[in-house]
């Protein structure tokens, strides 16, 4: 199954927040945890959910949803905890459902148009097919929004609250 | 190949590093009165030892300052030059030049110009060369050196190392002084042969070898071309001879001594590699062969065997060549007792951890065992031990603070050169013994401070005499460590927080609202603010208005605070309050809403569980205990955390701890004590951000996490509340 990384091509994550589709890179995930009542934080912005112990690290949780500016995801059985590594730190996110890792090619990508006025957490949209997974689904679509980790990044809002 | 060149570059300038440190703490010695030989020599050894390092790596220009500094020093230990106040202080001057040129060869830094603190030594040699013959061509001397180092750095490092690497080519030009150094510099060489009748005695060699390499000295060769075949060996002759190297700090004396109790008609030779020593070439080129021709016998093998035998006497690391090693010679084999070695930090970090992973996992298995075996003798013994290891591991990382305290004199020196303030330093408590981390991550917030201190705090002469004050402001630089923190305090005499200018400051740069309501300890942490600044003219020294922000901010990202207090006229004083460590904590585990919380042990003085009706309301929002005849004020974490939600428990229903803060007695209202014990501490600002009341989480024996409280800070009400509001500003 390993796959050799050709120039301009990149794995990303898709993952769905309500009915939306995001995706974010391969290769800042750490890995994804069933979701897990986080200890909760007193004095802190909302959308963090609290602190979870990963292998012995206190990593924060956040309700990506939230933080974006979605409704807060509510939790079911199939929510889950994207763990990314963000310039050296690690976070969690709150995920509704996690559907595939698609390569994708970077001339494929958008640029995002720029509608938002605050800041922007949306790098680019990519169109991909998804994978149909009962086999009956014709070849549809979907729109990905591709995150900057960069801007979601929690010790970085740190700074400019300090 | 030049990554090798590079660490060991890397060690040298951690040796430079220390040798500035010893060398300022013995010139402060002296500043202070304490002309001791001891100390001046002290001095001496570190800038001597730079300079041998530094003329390895042909640094030219330090090495030729730091070989001008130590003419003046050797002259002063010499006793030809006494060492006067006078003398002393154009020695920390050229000190601090020197530190320059040390961060210049580290590239840290730009060469800087060292002119007059050259001309201030050479005055001082010659001078007193005047008066002392035997001086008289010290200044001379260097001359050669040092002229090209002044205008041209192209041409010294020819020079400079030529100098070093070749003490004995420049020996024969060189004058009395440059004899002294050089006799100094190189390593003795002994030789040693015992004879039979110091075996017949009960001579054992190897003890005199072992006394040798106690001072340092190590085996150098083994000469066995005596060594017959073995049909003709002699058990009971001696036909070995030993050469040792032994470095040249060490007194002769105590080398002979070493021999004392062998037999006189032994070989013992004692010579300084100097003086042309006519065994220093013969051993060099014997070595590399160290196999002597013995006759090929039928018992070689057994002969090799014997040699072998004897070459296990030598040293695996002796050298391959001994001879072109000067720059090894200030090794520090003074203190033979206290051996250290260097450890990389992350190496420690890295055990740290692991020990903490083994103290998390001591308490899981702890929590899954029956409580029969948890009685079991095997596991209260894991369990001493595990905290015996982790006990020694924090201490391989607990260094004085001194090390963070030792930079501030000469910043002092320099502050007052630049303002034309004058300033006393007051040290207190620099034994207090910090984390390692802790110390590195103060360095800075520790400059801001005291720049804060003479640039804003500390008057002007005139300013202060006009005002009554002594002349000279008084810095006092303290550090105490209070239960599992440790105060670092840095206060000055000067003329205290100008409020009302702070505030109009503030209302300008737009950071309040011009009729905002704000007590005087709020407006004091103004000056924290990002951006702020009183300064009317942006000096060298601080009024760039990031100095205050930066001691906040990283004060705070090592789960501290900064405390501001001032007094209008008299001076202002900023206390840092840091973790002590940055592992481990005495803990309780309270349970609050459904939730575990750690409170340091060392703040807990009691716990109570009140009766109905000893806690009271005293206003709609706070409420107070009355505990033998006393009323403490309570506070509900569950308010405080902003968990108030499900309802106000009863206090009966609760627990009340009785915690001791710098507010004085404090209750705390948690649900229920759940259990005592040692947890390690994990930083929430690792992968967060520091956050106000915790002072970071830790992981319990189930795997969960729990919070630890920062009982000081849950407290501290007004502080807390400004500190908000302040924070709500920022942003």
């Amino acid at each position: 199954m390993t796959s050799i990384d050709m120039p301009g091509e990149r794995k990303i994550v898709t993952f769905s927040l309500g009915k939306q589709m995001f995706g974010i890179d391969m290769k800042a995930l750490i890995e994804i945890r069933e979701w897990e009542e986080p200890t909760p934080l007193p004095g802190v912005a909302p959308y963090i959910k609290g602190v979870t112990n990963l292998r012995g690290t206190v990593v924060p949780v956040v309700g990506l949803a939230e933080r974006i500016g979605w409704t807060p995801s509510e939790v079911h059985s199939r929510s889950c905890i994207l763990v990314v590594n963000i310039g050296g730190n690690q976070c969690g996110f709150l995920v509704d459902e996690v559907a595939d890792i698609v390569l994708i090619k970077a001339e494929d990508v958008q640029p995002a148009p720029d509608v938002e006025t605050g800041e922007n957490v949306i790098t680019g949209l990519v169109q991909i097919t998804a994978r149909a997974a009962d086999g009956a689904t014709e070849e549809t679509g979907t729109m990905v929004s591709l995150l900057d980790l960069n801007t979601l990044s929690l010790t970085k809002n740190m700074d400019l609250a300090a | 190949m030049s990554s090798e060149l590079d660490e060991i570059q890397a060690i040298f300038f951690e040796e430079c590093a220390e040798g500035l440190t010893t060398a300022e703490q013995g010139l402060s010695a002296m500043a202070a009165g304490d002309v001791s030989p001891g100390v001046i020599a002290g001095v001496f050894r570190a800038v001597h030892s730079i300079k041998g390092g530094a003329g390895a790596f042909g640094h030219a220009a330090l090495t030729a300052f730091s070989h001008r500094f130590e003419n003046v020093l050797d002259e002063v230990r010499a006793d030809r030059i006494p060492a006067t106040p006078a003398i002393t202080a154009v020695m920390l001057t050229a000190f601090d030049v020197l530190s320059d040129h040390v961060a210049a060869a580290k590239g840290t830094a730009p060469v800087p110009n060292d002119a007059a603190a050259l001309a201030a030594l050479d005055e001082i040699l010659a001078t007193k060369g005047a008066a002392a013959p035997a001086a008289a061509p010290g200044p001379a001397a260097p001359a050669p050196v040092a002229e090209p180092e002044a205008d041209d750095f192209g041409f010294t490092p020819v020079a400079a190392a030529v100098e070093e690497f070749d003490p004995f080519g420049f020996e024969p030009v060189g004058v009395a002084l440059e004899d002294l150094d050089a006799g100094e510099d190189s390593d003795w060489t002994v030789r040693f042969g015992p004879s039979r009748a110091a075996l017949a005695n009960g001579g054992e060699p190897l003890l005199v070898v072992r006394e040798v390499e106690h001072l340092g000295g190590r085996v150098v060769d083994v000469d066995c071309s005596a060594l017959p075949g073995l049909r003709d060996l002699d058990p009971e002759d001696s036909y070995l001879v030993w050469t040792l190297s032994v470095p040249g700090t060490v007194a002769e004396n105590d080398i002979a001594d070493c021999f004392d109790f062998v037999s006189p008609d032994s070989v013992i030779a004692i010579t300084r590699a100097s003086t042309p020593a006519p065994e220093a070439a013969p051993v060099a080129e014997v070595l590399p062969p160290p196999a002597p021709q013995p006759e090929p016998l039928p018992v070689h093998e057994l002969i090799e065997q014997v040699q072998a035998v004897a070459a296990a006497i030598v040293h695996a690391p002796a050298p391959a060549s001994p001879a072109p090693k000067p720059t090894e010679a200030p090794r520090a084999p003074a203190e033979p007792a206290a051996q250290t070695i260097r450890v990389d930090l992350a190496k420690l970090d890295m055990l740290l951890n692991l020990v903490g992973e083994l103290v998390i996992r001591g308490s899981i298995l702890a929590d899954r065992l029956s409580p029969q075996d948890q009685q079991r003798v095997e596991l209260p013994e894991l369990a001493r031990l595990t905290r015996e290891i982790q006990d020694n591991v924090m201490s391989l990382r607990a260094q004085p603070i001194k090390q963070a305290f030792s930079r501030v004199p000469r910043m002092l020196r320099d502050l007052s050169a630049e303002t034309g303030k004058q300033v006393a330093l007051e040290t207190v408590g620099e034994m207090t013994e910090v984390d390692k981390g802790v110390i590195e991550k103060i360095g800075d917030p520790l400059t801001h401070m005291i720049r804060n201190a003479v640039d804003h705090g500390i008057e002007s002469p005139d300013e202060r005499v006009a005002k009554g004050k002594p002349v000279e402001g008084t810095i006092h630089l303290s550090a105490e460590q209070k239960g599992a923190r440790i105060f670092v305090r840095v206060a000055d005499d000067g003329k205290g927080i100008d409020r009302a200018r702070v505030r109009a400051k503030a209302v300008e740069k737009g950071i309040v609202a011009a009729d905002a309501v704000l007590s005087n300890e709020e407006i004091d942490q103004l000056i924290c603010a990002p951006g702020f600044s009183t300064a009317e003219t942006i000096s060298n020294i601080s009024g760039r208005g990031v100095g205050m922000d930066v001691v906040r901010s990283n004060v705070e990202a090592l789960g501290g605070r900064v405390e501001i207090g001032s007094v209008p006229g008299k001076g202002t004083t900023f206390t840092m309050i840091l973790p002590l460590t940055l592992a481990i904590l005495d803990g309780m585990v309270v349970r609050l809403a459904g939730q575990r919380y750690v409170l340091p042990l060392a703040a807990v003085v009691e716990s109570v569980k009140p009766d109905p009706g000893q806690v009271r309301p005293m206003s709609p929002t706070s409420e107070v205990i009355e505990l033998r005849g006393n009323y403490l004020p309570v506070k509900r974490l569950t308010d405080v955390f902003g968990f108030g939600g499900c309802g106000k428990r009863a206090p009966e229903d609760s627990l009340v701890i009785i915690v001791e803060s710098e507010a004085g007695h404090v209750g705390l209202m948690v649900d229920t004590i759940e259990d005592r014990r040692e947890v390690v501490i994990k930083s929430l600002d690792q992968n967060l951000h520091p956050i106000r009341g915790l002072g970071g989480a830790t992981i319990l024996g189930d795997g969960s996490i729990a919070l630890i409280l920062d009982v000081e800070a849950l407290v501290g009400t007004t502080a807390s509340a400004s500190h908000h509001a302040l924070k709500g500003l920022a942003a």
